[in-house]
């Protein structure tokens, strides 16, 4: 997953990004608006934070612009400012939630999760496709009963399929979104995951629970539990 | 006396009483001056009527000789009365007038004088009475004195003076309640921009004007531009106050932000990453509780404008269901269009949105809110709003703490308490009231009363 900062405090950002990274997101970072709205209007953003009190470009102007240009990733608003009156301006402007500074890493990793699941359409923690079934907080996936184990990178690339399950999602797509800072680009590594992530929710062949499109990409064909719903906002 | 026109139709009426007062004084003295001049040269004409028409008769005496010519003296009762003594009072003749009746003429004058006074009549009745003492030849140089009385009823002389007087203090009475009401009309006129001014205030003080009209009478263009001028240094001051405060609390909150987030996730390290934790999540709390508190301006500042209470709750539901997107939270709102809260917008939000997270976060799964005016209450407390859930309601102990005047919200106890004393500090600064129950729904009724309008 792709995550877009905008934050015009040095120490924090750097610090966020590290963080995130950490946490196993592909993570850019923007010191002003002016830059936050380029990087959020031509990359493959899946969310953005964003503080509000930016130079060039105020943060609220900043999501209002991104929602103009059609942008619909899930925003966070990062700010000093937390009176409600603020609050209430902050997610009319088009943001889906609010976080105040100063702020727990752990509250922020499961705002975003959480943003990131209803953004798929899953309003609860636990998202299920098939019998396969995912918590995306302890990041623990099971088949059936059983506990699969699996690699950070094959449970983000898990994770984005069957957050977006039925869709069809390119290689490129999930290079850009997952690896972009990690691998190279043009590398057979996104095969060899999928491959392996066959194996492991699949181990007789029998389901075959990611497709290959030839030319286009993988879709994960397992019957999602929850019908993927309206963003709260619509935008 | 408070009113202007009230003083001014109160001291125009003294000086117009005392003013009418000398006139119809003047005027009645010269009217009685008048009458009596013209009585006296009546009451002369009948006594050179009375000596031309007597004769000296055969008792060296004087008389008047056949019938008067002047009905009246003929009549008893007429009111006009003659007679005539000697020097020592013996009665030479008597007009058939005074038939009956006796009039006191007074001693005799001195020769060839006269006398004009008022006598009574039979002790009762008011006669203007001239007394003249005459020289008579009544024979070849024989003189005799004789006194010549001649008297007229003042009946008639005091029926007119009456008429006169009552009729004159009608006039007068008519002009003064005409001059009083066309001066009362004046003052309104006059006073007109006072009034509208007075209004224009009272619109600014409910929050329905923004500053005083620049079309005002000369004499109050000053007191409107400097009243103006007032309110708006007022209104930046206060929108100084709040952008300092809201930047201390940026300026302060960032660097927090960076130490916590510098020092990376929980579960703390060592014993030094738990106690620098502790003290950041200190630090804000003072921060951010310090801040709020004196950024809330507790009470309207002049010319802004009321805060209508149903499109705050309207758009705090939708900012709410984006807080809570994974509950399946149901939020009734009830409150009148209209409805507004006399004060300022922020300290509302803060206090709308700190009722309603608190019922959100503590509910199972409704919440209820309902604003209403309280009629006929005191301005203070008009505006009440109820907050309630279906949760597991505010302990008794908790709602003693958070009720207690003075304690701070830092200090407070967590859970519920913590939103709730931040809105219990806005209505103390408001002069509101804040209580605390059990709601039919089964969680906590949250009731404030607030100014409203």
């Amino acid at each position: 997953m792709r995550i877009l900062i905008v934050e015009d405090e040095q120490a924090l950002r750097e610090s966020l990004v590290t963080q995130l990274t950490a946490a196993g997101f592909t993570v850019d970072a923007a010191a002003d608006g002016e830059e936050g709205l380029y990087a959020g209007t031509e990359y493959p953003i899946d969310l953005a934070i964003i503080d509000l009190g930016l130079p060039k470009l105020p943060g609220m102007d900043l999501i209002r612009k991104l929602r103009e240009a059609g942008r619909s990733f899930p925003v966070l608003i990062l700010t000093a400012r937390d009176r409600w009156q603020d609050k209430v301006e902050g997610l009319q402007s088009g943001s889906d939630d609010y976080l105040a500074k100063p702020f727990h890493m752990q509250e922020l990793l499961a705002r975003v999760q959480a943003l990131l699941r209803r953004s798929g359409g899953w309003s609860q923690p636990v998202i299920q496709c098939g019998d396969v079934s995912l918590d995306t907080r302890s990041q623990i996936v099971t088949v059936g009963e059983k506990v699969i184990d699996l690699t950070s990178f094959e449970y983000r690339i898990l994770e984005f399929l069957m957050l977006r399950a039925g869709e069809v999602i390119s290689k490129a797509e999930l290079t850009e979104r997952l690896y972009a800072q990690d691998f190279e680009r043009d590398s057979n590594v996104i095969e060899v995951f999928i491959g392996r992530l066959r194996r492991k929710l699949d181990p007789e062949g029998s389901r075959q629970p990611i497709e290959t499109l030839r030319g286009r990409g993988y879709r994960l064909v397992l019957a999602r539990a929850e019908s993927p719903g309206m963003r709260a906002d619509g935008g | 006396m408070s009113s202007l026109s009230g003083r001014l139709l109160a001291s125009v009426s003294l000086l117009l009483i005392l003013f009418f007062g000398v006139t119809i004084a003047a005027l009645d003295a010269v009217f009685r001056d008048l009458s009596q001049r013209s009585i006296g040269e009546l009451l002369d004409a009948q006594l050179v009527a009375l000596l031309a028409a007597c004769e000296p008769d055969d008792h060296g005496n004087v008389q008047p000789a056949g019938a008067l010519a002047e009905t009246r003296l003929r009549q008893p009762g007429s009111g006009l009365y003659a007679q005539i003594r000697t020097r020592d009072g013996k009665f030479v003749w008597r007009s058939p007038s005074l038939l009956g009746s006796k009039v006191d003429f007074g001693g005799p004058v001195p020769a060839g004088e006269r006398r004009l006074e008022q006598r009574s009549l039979d002790d009762n009745m008011r006669v203007m009475a001239l007394t003249s003492s005459i020289n008579w030849e009544i024979a070849p140089a024989v003189n005799r004195e004789f006194i010549f009385n001649v008297a007229t009823s003042l009946a008639p002389y005091e029926a007119q003076l009456a008429r006169f007087r009552s009729q004159m203090l009608g006039w007068f009475l008519g002009l003064f309640v005409l001059l009083l009401g066309s001066l009362a009309l004046l003052l309104r006129w006059a006073l007109r921009p006072l009034r509208q001014i007075e209004m224009e205030i009272g619109e600014v003080e409910a929050g329905s004007r923004a500053s005083l009209s620049a079309s005002q009478p000369r004499e109050l263009t000053g007191l409107a531009a400097n009243m103006n001028a007032l309110l708006k240094s007022e209104r930046q001051r206060v929108e100084r106050y709040r952008n300092t405060l809201g930047n201390l609390a940026h300026s302060l909150k960032t660097p927090l932000a960076v130490i916590r987030s510098a020092l990376g996730g929980e579960p703390a390290i060592d014993r030094r990453h738990e106690i620098v934790n502790q003290q950041i999540d200190r630090m804000n709390a003072i921060v951010q509780h310090q801040l709020k508190r004196a950024a809330a301006s507790g009470g309207a500042v002049m010319g802004q404008s009321a805060v209508e209470v149903a499109p705050m709750l309207v758009e705090l539901r939708a900012a709410l269901s984006k807080v809570y997107p994974d509950r399946d939270l149901l939020i009734e709102i009830s409150a009148a269009d209209g409805l507004a809260f006399a004060g300022d917008r922020g300290d509302l939000f803060e206090l709308l949105g700190n009722l309603l997270d608190n019922a959100c976060k503590w509910c199972r799964s409704r919440v209820r809110v309902v604003a209403a005016r309280l009629p006929a209450a005191d301005a203070r407390t008009r505006l009440r709003i109820t907050v309630e859930d279906d949760g597991a309601g505010i302990e008794i102990a908790d709602r003693e703490r958070i009720l207690e005047r003075g304690a701070r919200a830092d200090e407070q106890v967590q859970g519920q308490g913590l939103g709730l004393a931040m809105v219990r500090e806005i209505v103390d600064l408001y002069d509101g009231t804040l209580e605390i129950g059990d709601s039919p729904l089964g969680g906590a009724l949250v009731t404030v009363c607030l100014p409203g309008r």
